[in-house]
Order: C-alpha cells, then sequence, then structure tokens
C-alpha cells in the first residue's frame, strides 16, 4: 500500500490546499512508438500539483502539455468553472508521485487549460485520479493523508 | 486557414454516433481522419494502445468515449 502526508493548514489564506509532487509524461506506449520514429521527448519535470475534490477530471497547463510534448487525443471538450466555460485538450500521459511510494498511473487522460494566474506549470489533480485514494484530513493535525 | 485539430475525426465520430449508440455506449473508440480503428474498448488506455498499434505516433489520433451528448467537465 503506498501512502503519502501532505501538510495544509486551512485557516491560512496564503496555503492554496494540499500540494503533491507529481511527474506527468507521456505514456510509455508512446514513448517507445515514438522513438521508433527518431521523436524525443524531454525530461520529466516534477512540479507541485494541488489535491483537488472540486475537479471531476487532472488539469495541466496547456503550456506545461506542450513543454512535454504530450500526446494528444482530443480537442475542443468543455470544462466549466465559476469563471466561464473553456474548451481544452486532451492528452495520454502517465503520472508518477516521487517522494511518495503511490503506486504511478501508466496510462491516464489528462485536460489541458489556460490557467490565468497561475504559473506555466500548473497541475490539478481531480476526482479521476482522487478515486483511486482514500484520503483523510486530520483538521487539527493540519495534514491530509493519502493512501491507495 | 487554419484545420481545427480533429476535424475530420469529430465528423467521423458525429456521423456514426447514432449507432455506437445502440451498439457501444460508453466504450471508447479510435479514429485517424476517416479510418476507425477496429472495435471498440472499455478504457482510455486500452483505446490509446489500439491507436499507437493502428496508426502509430506520428500523428495524433482521436480517442473518444461513445455518449450522447458532449460531457462537460467541472473544476471548482
Amino acid at each position: 500500500m503506498g501512502r503519502a502526508e501532505l501538510r495544509w493548514n486551512p485557516s491560512d489564506p496564503k496555503d492554496p490546499g494540499p500540494l503533491i509532487d507529481i511527474v506527468i509524461m507521456n505514456s510509455p506506449e508512446v514513448i517507445a512508438a515514438g522513438r521508433l520514429l527518431g521523436l524525443e521527448y524531454p525530461e520529466a519535470r516534477p512540479l507541485k500539483a494541488l489535491i483537488d475534490t472540486g475537479a471531476s477530471i487532472t488539469v495541466i497547463s496547456k503550456r506545461f502539455a506542450t513543454f512535454c510534448k504530450l500526446f494528444t487525443t482530443s480537442e475542443g471538450s468543455e470544462i466549466r468553472t465559476l469563471g466561464g466555460s473553456y474548451r481544452c485538450g486532451e492528452h495520454a500521459a502517465s503520472i508518477s508521485f516521487p517522494n511518495t511510494n503511490l503506486h504511478s498511473i501508466s496510462s491516464i487522460c489528462v485536460f489541458s487549460g489556460d490557467f490565468i494566474k497561475e504559473p506555466r506549470d500548473a497541475c490539478l489533480v481531480g476526482r479521476d485520479i482522487l478515486r483511486n485514494w482514500r484520503i483523510t484530513f486530520d483538521g487539527r493535525g493540519k495534514l491530509v493523508i493519502i493512501e491507495d | 486557414m487554419a484545420t481545427i485539430p480533429f476535424s475530420n475525426e469529430l465528423l467521423v465520430f458525429q456521423q456514426n454516433r447514432d449507432e455506437w449508440l445502440r451498439s457501444s455506449l460508453g466504450k471508447f473508440v479510435v479514429i485517424q481522419d476517416s479510418v476507425v480503428a477496429e472495435g471498440f474498448f472499455d478504457t482510455y488506455s486500452e483505446a490509446l494502445k489500439a491507436g499507437i498499434q493502428k496508426f502509430g505516433v506520428g500523428r495524433g489520433f482521436l480517442v473518444k468515449q461513445v455518449w450522447m451528448t458532449e460531457p462537460v467537465y467541472f473544476v471548482s
């Protein structure tokens, strides 16, 4: 069983929420097929992702999807937020969680959109991933515990 | 004029949607240009593998789940 502990102080307005280290890259099948064609892929670059129970899907910034050369499998899907409705891309990705022993996901669809006030490598981990985990929030201890 | 990504594939999907709804609701289909990969797939991962096997990764292919209406994803 994998496990991760994330600090989160919900009383601190500057604390964005529980953040987890994440590595997103092309799925192994895409990389293997691409290399046969001579395609090159960038080294994995870890980033901090926000655990977001309000997101039904996992979303990354379009710039990061482009940087990773993620394989695109659809365009134009609709995401709705409080701020409006946006069109996004869909990409085949593999996801791992460095500094934890949570299991990696070898192939999942992630969505890319333009994060307006966020750094270029923004990521929200949505319920498509969270549904695989048991998540406990210890409010007094300011701790989020994830087990898979 | 720039072409819309996957416009051909989405057109093929629209043209076949009614038939696929009857036979394969909720399953995934893989399309490149007007060519549909054989079979329907239970998961995105299976569809991706089938698409790579059929089309390679030199150009993109569409992976789409068969639903009656286009899904809307919520992020709050």
